[in-house]
Order: C-alpha cells, then structure tokens, then sequence
C-alpha cells in the first residue's frame, strides 16, 4: 500500500527550508492507501503538467445540501485509491481558535473515515478535509455533529462567516469580530445548509480597517470595524517613539492620506478631516487609541473576477451600531439578502446584481438614504433618471 | 391541506418536470404555491420534510444548486433501499 | 458498529471554549503589541497581562499527524491552546513567559519555520490546484513550496519596507481572493477547450453545458448532439469543462501562469486596490518554476530596494507610476497589458504628463 510510487518530481519539492506539502502527503500515505495514490496521481501531473480531477456526481448528507464537495479521479483504474476523493467543509470556529483536545478528536475521525489530508484553513475559512468516499460521509456527519461540529456550505448558499482575531487578541478591533461571526454563523444555518439562493453568499468580518480577512475583497457583505469621535493620544508614548527613533514626521503626518495631522514635539490630529484609515494607530499602537463611539461599516459586493470582472466591496452603510444581540445588523442583512434573492437571476453574485439594477434600487430596498460616503465621486453625466417619489419632496 | 397532501402534489411536479428543467428550492415553491394558494412557507416546510427523509434530494451542477428527485444510486447509498 | 446520533443545524462549537484564559480575562482590553522578532510578538492588556505569540509556517496542507505534532506542542507550552491565522499560519498562544524559549527550541529542532509577523513575507495564499482541483491549469502548492523556498529570509528576520502579502490562484477562478495581494501568481488557459463531441452526446445535458458559459460562447448543435465553441467569444474560463468534462480546457503545453502586482485589502493611507498585470505569461515549468520564482523576486527586491518606509507595493507604484515599475524591473510591456475587457476605458492615460 504505502510507497507504492516513485516520485522524483515531487521529492525536489522537499527540500528547501518551507515546509512541504509534498511531506505532508508522504505522511498520510504511511497510513493511507488514498493518501497514496493521490501522491502517485500528483506525481503524474508534474510530469504531464495536467490535472485529473473530475467535478460532478452529487453527493452529500441527507438533508443538506452542501458542505461536501464532490471530488473524482478521471484514472480511476490507474489511482483506485482516490476514484473517490471528496471535500467535506467543517465550520471552523471564529478567529480559528482550537484547544489541542479539540484537533485532535478531529483527526482520529478523519484518520478512521478519510485520507488523513486536511487544509487548515480552506479559502472561505472551513476546515478543510480533503478526501473521502461516499459511502463514509453519513459516518462522518454523524461523528462530528454528535460532537458539535456542523458542515460548512457550498453550492447555492451561504458560506460559513469568517472573521479576523479580533478582541480576542488586537488591540484595534472596534467590535467584537467573534461574537459577531458566531452568532451569524447561528443565525444562518439555514441557508449555509440547504442551498436556496440564486448563488454563494459570504460574510466576513474585520474589526479594523487592516482587514487581516480581506472582508473587503473577498465577501458578499463586509463587515469592518470603525469609530467616530477623536482618537486618542498619549503624548507621554508620543514622545517616547520620537526616542526610540521614529521620524514622526515623515512616517506619520506625511503618510497621513488626508493632511489633518502635525507634529512640533505635540501630535495633533484635526479629527474633522481623519478618514479613519489606520495608518498612524498600527504604526503608533502604544500611543494612539481609535474613538470612544465604536460600530461598523457594511460594505457590499466584492467578488473574484469570474465573469465580468472582479469587485471590491461598496459602502452602502457608512456607520451601523452592532451591540450583542445583533438585532438591527441582523435585519440589515435579512434585508440584502432578501432584494438580491427576489432579484437575481441564478448565478449572480449580490455585487452584480446591484450593477444590473442600479444602486438606487438596492438602497431603497433596504432602506438606507443616499450619502456622500457612499461614492468616490458624483457621476460625470447629466443622464439620470427621476422618479415619481422625487418630485413629491 | 394536509401536509402529506401537499407533499403528493410536489412530488407529481417533480416527476413532471423531471429531465425538463434544472428546479432551485424557490422555483418549487413558487410553482406550489400558486398551484395549492398554500403558503409559501407551508411549502417550503413541507418541501424541506421531504429532503430530509430522501424523498427529494438538493443536488449541484454548473455551479447552482437544484432540487430533484434522487437516483436509486443515491438511495441505496443512504441505507433508504436495499 | 452503531454510530453517534447525527444533530442538524448546530453550526460550528462556540470560539469561548477555546480561548485561553488570559484572552478571556482581556477579552477586548488588550493595549499595545510589540512585534519582538519575525515570527513572535507579544500582546499587552490594560490589566498588564501579557500574551505571547509565536507565529509558524503551514503548507496549509497537514497531515493529521503534524496536526497531533502541533497539538502536543500547544499541551506542553500552552495549555492546550493555538490558534491558525486567515493566510494559514499556525499560532502558539503562550500565556506563560517562560515557556517561550524551550517552545521555540522544540520547534527549531523540529525543523518548524518561524516569521511572518511585522514587516515581512506572510504565508502565499493559495488553491488548491492539481492536489485537488478539476479546474486548475498549475500546481499551488508546488509553486508556493518554490517560492517561498526563495524568500525564506523575508518570513524569518529581513525587513521589508512594508507587509508583502503574496497569492497563488490555480485558475482564473481565484478561490483565494489573488485579485488584491502586492504580489499574485494566476494561472491561466490561453485557448479555447477541445471538444470530444462522441462523448458530450453520450454523457452531457446540453442545455446546461450552453448554459455554464458566461460568455454565451457555447451554442447547441441539435442535429450532432453536441455543442460549438465560438472562439472569439471564448475566454477560456473553463466552466464548460466542469460540467461537461469531455469538453477539454486543459492544454498542458499552452497553459501557464500571469503575475499580478500592486493589489492590497487594507484601508490604511490609500484605498484598497486590485492587482494588476505585471508579466502575462509564462510556461508551467514543474516542479520548481524557476522563472516565475526568479520574477517574484526581482519585482520584490526592485521594490525593497526603491520604496519608502510604509509603501506598499502599489503604493510605491502609484508614486513612481507604471512607466517608471516597467524600466526599474526590466519587465517587458506588452499588448496583453494593455485592457480591452469591461474597465479598459478608465485605464487608458488621459493626461499629457508622464515619465520615459
Ligand atoms: C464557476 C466558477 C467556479 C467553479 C466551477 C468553482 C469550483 C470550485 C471547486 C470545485 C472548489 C473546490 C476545490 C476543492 O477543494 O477540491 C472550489 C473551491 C473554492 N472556491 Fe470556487 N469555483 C468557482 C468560482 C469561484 C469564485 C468566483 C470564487 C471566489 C469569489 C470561489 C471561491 C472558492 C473558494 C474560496 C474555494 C475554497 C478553495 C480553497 O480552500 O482552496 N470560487 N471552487
Ligand atoms: C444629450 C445630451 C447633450 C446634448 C443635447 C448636448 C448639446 C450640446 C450643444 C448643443 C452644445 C453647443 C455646441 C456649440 O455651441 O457649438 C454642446 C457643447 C458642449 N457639450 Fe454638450 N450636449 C450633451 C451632453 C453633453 C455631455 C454629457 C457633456 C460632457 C460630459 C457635454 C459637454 C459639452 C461640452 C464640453 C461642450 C462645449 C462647450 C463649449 O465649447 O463651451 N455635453 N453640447
Ligand atoms: C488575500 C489577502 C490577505 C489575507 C488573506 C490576509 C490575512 C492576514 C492574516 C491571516 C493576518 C493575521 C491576522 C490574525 O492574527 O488573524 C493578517 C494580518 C495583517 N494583515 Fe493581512 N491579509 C491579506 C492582505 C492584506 C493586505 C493587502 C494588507 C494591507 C493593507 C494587510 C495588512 C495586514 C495587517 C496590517 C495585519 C495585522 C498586523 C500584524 O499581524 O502585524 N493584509 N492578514
Ligand atoms: S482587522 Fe483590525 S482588528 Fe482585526 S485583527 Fe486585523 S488589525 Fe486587528
Ligand atoms: S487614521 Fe489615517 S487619516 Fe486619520 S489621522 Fe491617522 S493617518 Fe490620518
Ligand atoms: S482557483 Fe480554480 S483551480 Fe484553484 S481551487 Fe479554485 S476553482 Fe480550483
Ligand atoms: S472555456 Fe469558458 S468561455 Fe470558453 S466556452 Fe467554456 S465556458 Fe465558455
């Protein structure tokens, strides 16, 4: 069973300093005759420069209608072993912490039902394992969910939310990432379980503007931190900086995008004109704090760039209070869903659909009002359109 | 109407439009809906009872998601037939 | 054997049973951190408590006994506790000081590589590819192995202007958001699929083939049983091929990798940009790619070399501008750099001040 192949491509990818994923397969082949050919299989497409997965078959567990991704060998003959090879996506818990305990439970499971290959994470956040039969996914669902673990979504549905580490460890988070993203996780079962929207849907949140979960590139809704009011400055820490050696002024109030800071031995911030950008909190931690008043931006939209182009994420609300239990952020988000659900034709991501239809009608669906924080710029051309509610005002 | 009532009738839709068009959860309800003048929800609920025991199964292709009526293959895999 | 009763709808377990109890205590009252090499740092609470964290690298994919390897490494040094980061980085959560120093001597004996925090190289972002996907025309992991292989020394300790967030996509899907990091790798089809139309008769529904094509290129053909590819319409996405296989898009001599610059995600000094295209081309060269490696770092040293503190990769371009990124790298400009797809217009040059 194990070591079955040779792999002369593949064992140049051990060496060098990075670990190797190349490694990690040839420890889950000692156990794994799947582990194994797919190694045999990878070595393969090294010397042909191709692929041999096919997509397709449905597969899943009763009831649901994603989490498992079918996955097959199209040499089925040559690599037995991973004629079936299917993804089953877990909910990875929020900011991805985990006790030793917990992997492990996960590991013996996967070691007794699949190949012993997982992602830690995959690209939507789930835990990752990679590679099962069909008739072993009722089993699996039965281990994990006795034990607290659900599936993760694919297909038309929602994707498990994902979030940065948040209060739980940085200092810059303006709202609580983690409970924010448990309890939509909670909230949403539903649909990240049985797929009834027109296309994927993610959510992520960051608590700040670094974004350390690219919510802003990479979710149908991002949900990203911010303040109003002053920030907060220790001048006493201010001063220390200057001591250890930092040039304030060229790597601070220069680098400020908006001009509204100066330094003569004091910072000042003119806090009308901050545009909440990060810059100088994430290069001055111990002396600058963001304001007292906390809550977060929903932007809208982003995706990769399949079919028309990729899109990053538009403000739609510039300022929303998100206190547990979530209840207004909650309704919010029913409410986009709702309009791109009733509005889109399949396939279409929420980004595409607010081309399509006009960004008016998405904010009155949801009942936002238009505002200048919403745009770069006005538009160019005079060609616009009123509507009857216009000329009542 | 009776749940098991409604769930025949999604079931004969089913079979009808087998093979013709890919159906997604809301198609379905839709259609029900205004064949029955059930509520929506009282369809999707009763649709749901169905995918749970294996009478209808979610499936996947082309990137959407559909609703269809689940091969024997399917079936025998979840222990639902011999 | 009988199996547990399954549960429905429970969604994942809650993040609190897995905090460590000096995040618990600090939970949102952390103060300050201090990055105190390339791959620890320490966080410090209001109350004065004290977390420190050392960062690992991860080639994402693990075998469960490196999971069990890591697992025992979180029991002796940190109760248990470890966390993994959004770019696949393992993270040691050590509320004991003390225990820093045996953690890291275990895992330098270990062969573990430490870095990725503060102005570096963090783990490559990365797909799937031949490990795992039907749609990937290159390898991820190979190549993020080979790279990654090459900088080693701007994860671990050397400095960089600032974060340099690399990606690897293994097709023009992009499952892992390549379309905004300073330095991407996308792999690419360059021509239209194969057709085996024996087979899309005999195993394909050919409504939903027309209809997988995003660009309306695919039309039926009644009388064969088959389908057409109109190859101006064509863009090689390969979506025909994932639900009709006999529809072939893999062309293993033509089929290579683009590399992309210049993207970032943070909101930070200038607005969150896209990558854009650098080098439109090169041919799969497994298992090292050699001369994509020897491209990323050209454009990652041109850059060490010539941005201000702070810049980020487009950063610093937009400063420069593009005429000045192609004479500094040496990289050749070329028609495929030129956009003609939705956005082109607002990319063409409207202003008669540039540079040579
Ligand atoms: C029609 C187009 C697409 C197809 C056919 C497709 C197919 C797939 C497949 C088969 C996988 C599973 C890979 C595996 O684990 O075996 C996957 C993963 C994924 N896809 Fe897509 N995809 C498409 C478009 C997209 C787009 C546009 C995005 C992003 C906006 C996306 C995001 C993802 C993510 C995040 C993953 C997880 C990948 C990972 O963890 O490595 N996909 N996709
Ligand atoms: C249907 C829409 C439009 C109509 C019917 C229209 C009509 C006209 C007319 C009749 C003139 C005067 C020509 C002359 O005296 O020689 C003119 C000039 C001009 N229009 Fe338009 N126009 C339209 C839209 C626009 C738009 C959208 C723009 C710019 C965004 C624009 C920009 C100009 C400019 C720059 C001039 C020259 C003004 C000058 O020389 O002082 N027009 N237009
Ligand atoms: C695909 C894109 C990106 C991904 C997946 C990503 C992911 C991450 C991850 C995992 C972390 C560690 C955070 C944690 O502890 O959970 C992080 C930190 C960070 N990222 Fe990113 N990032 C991306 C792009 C960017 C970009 C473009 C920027 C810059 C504007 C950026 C700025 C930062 C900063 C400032 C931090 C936190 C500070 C630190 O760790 O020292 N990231 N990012
Ligand atoms: S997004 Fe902001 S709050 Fe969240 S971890 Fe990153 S820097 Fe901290
Ligand atoms: S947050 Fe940004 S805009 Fe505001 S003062 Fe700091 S650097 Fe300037
Ligand atoms: S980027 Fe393309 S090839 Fe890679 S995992 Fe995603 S769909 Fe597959
Ligand atoms: S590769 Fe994409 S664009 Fe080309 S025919 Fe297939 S689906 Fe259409």
């Amino acid at each position: 069973m194990s070591g079955k192949y040779k792999t002369p491509l593949l064992d140049e990818l051990e060496k060098g300093p990075w670990p190797s994923f190349v490694t990690e397969i040839k420890k889950a082949a000692k156990k794994s005759p799947m582990a194994d050919d797919e190694l045999g299989q990878l070595e393969k497409s090294y010397r042909t420069k191709r692929g041999y997965w096919k997509h397709g078959g449905i597969v899943g567990v009763l009831g649901y209608g994603g989490g498992v991704i079918g996955r097959y060998s199209s040499l089925p003959e040559e690599f037995p072993g991973i004629a079936h090879f299917h993804t089953v996506r877990i909910n990875q818990t929020s900011g991805f912490f985990y006790t030793a305990e917990a992997l492990k439970m996960i590991c013996d499971i996967w070691d007794k039902y699949g190949s012993g290959l997982t992602n830690m994470h995959g690209s939507t956040g789930d835990l990752v394992l990679l590679g099962t039969t069909t008739e072993n996914l009722e089993a699996i669902f039965a281990e994990y969910s006795s034990r607290g673990w659900d599936l993760g979504g694919s297909g038309s549905a929602m994707r498990t939310p994902s979030c940065c580490v948040g209060p739980g460890r940085c200092e810059w988070s303006n709202i609580d990432t983690l409970d924010i993203t448990y309890t939509l996780t909670q909230e949403f079962q539903d649909e990240l379980h049985r797929p009834a929207f027109p296309y994927k849907f993610k959510i992520k949140t960051a608590g700040c503007a670094v974004d350390c979960v690219a919510a802003i590139a990479r979710a149908d809704l991002s949900i990203i931190g911010t303040w109003k009011g002053n920030i907060q400055i220790d001048q006493a820490e201010v001063k220390k900086y200057a001591d250890a050696g930092m040039n304030i002024q060229a790597e601070i109030v220069e680098m400020c995008p908006t001009n509204c800071m100066s330094y003569n031995g004091t910072l000042k911030i003119n806090d009308a004109e901050c545009s909440r950008c990060m810059h100088c909190i994430a290069k001055m931690t111990k002396a600058l704090r963001s304001g007292k008043e906390k809550g977060a931006t929903l932007l809208v939209g982003s995706k990769a760039p399949i079919v028309v182009g990729s899109l990053l994420s538009w403000v739609i609300v510039p300022f929303i209070k998100v206190d547990a239990p979530y209840t207004e952020l909650k309704d919010m988000i029913r409410k986009m869903i709702g309009w791109w659900d009733d509005t889109a034709k399949p396939r279409e991501r929420i980004g595409e659909v607010i081309e399509a239809e006009g960004m008016r009608s998405f904010l009155e669906a949801i009942g936002v009002p238009a505002q200048p924080q919403q745009v770069k710029e006005p538009r160019k051309d005079p060609f616009f359109f009123w509507e009857e509610s216009d000329f009542q005002k | 109407m009776e749940t098991a009532e409604l769930q025949e009738k999604i079931f004969a839709y089913m079979e009808k439009m087998k093979g013709k068009k890919k159906l997604k959860e809301k198609d379905v309800i839709k259609a029900l809906a205004e064949e029955t003048t059930e509520a929506p929800d009282a369809v999707k609920k009763a649709l749901r009872g169905m995918i749970d025991v294996g009478r209808l199964m979610y499936s996947y292709g082309g990137g959407a998601s559909s609703v269809e009526i689940p091969s024997e293959e399917y079936l025998r895999e979840k222990g639902l037939i011999k | 054997m009988a199996l547990p009763k399954r549960q429905t709808d429970i969604g994942p377990p809650k993040y609190d049973q897995f905090i460590p109890p000096v995040i618990k205590k600090n939970y949102g009252k952390w103060k300050y951190h201090e990055v105190l090499t390339g791959g620890t740092m320490v966080h410090v609470a209001e109350s004065g408590d004290t977390l420190h964290t050392v960062r690992v690298a991860s080639p994402r994919i693990l075998s469960t006994e490196t999971i069990r390897d890591i697992c025992d490494m979180a029991e002796r040094y940190c109760e248990g506790y470890l966390r993994f980061t959004t770019r696949n980085n393992v993270e040691f959560l050590v509320s004991d000081k003390s225990k820093m120093e045996p953690l890291l001597k275990e895992l330098k004996e270990k062969k573990y590589s430490v870095g990725g925090i503060g102005p570096r190289i963090s783990n490559i972002v990365h797909t799937q590819g031949w490990v795992h996907c039907h749609s990937a025309c290159t390898d991820a992991s190979g190549m993020v192995k080979a790279i990654m292989d090459d900088v080693y020394d701007y994860f671990t300790t050397k400095e960089l202007p600032n974060k340099v967030r690399l990606a690897v996509a293994c097709c023009v899907n992009m499952c892992g958001a390549v379309h905004c990091s300073d330095i991407a790798v996308v792999a690419v089809h360059r021509k239209v699929p194969t057709i085996n139309h024996e087979l899309v008769t005999k195993v394909c529904e050919i409504p939903t083939t027309v209809a997988s094509c995003p660009t309306s290129a695919i039309r039926p053909n009644p009388k064969e049983k088959t389908v057409t590819i109109n190859e101006e319409k064509c863009m090689y996405c390969g979506n025909c091929f994932t639900v009709c296989p006999p529809i072939d898009i893999h062309k293993p001599d033509e089929d290579g990798v683009a590399i992309v610059v210049g993207g970032k995600i943070g909101s930070l000094r200038t607005s969150p940009k896209f990558s854009k295209l650098a080098i439109p081309f090169f041919y799969n060269e497994p298992p090292r790619w050699p001369k994509v490696v020897a491209a990323v770092r050209n454009i990652l040293e041109t850059y060490a070399k010539n941005a201000k503190k702070h810049e980020r990769v487009g950063e610093w371009i937009e400063r420069i501008g593009w005429e000045s990124f192609f004479k500094l790298t040496g990289i050749e400009f070329t028609f495929q750099h030129i956009d003609d797809f939705t956005f082109a217009r607002d990319t063409f040059r409207t202003s008669a001040a540039f540079k040579y």
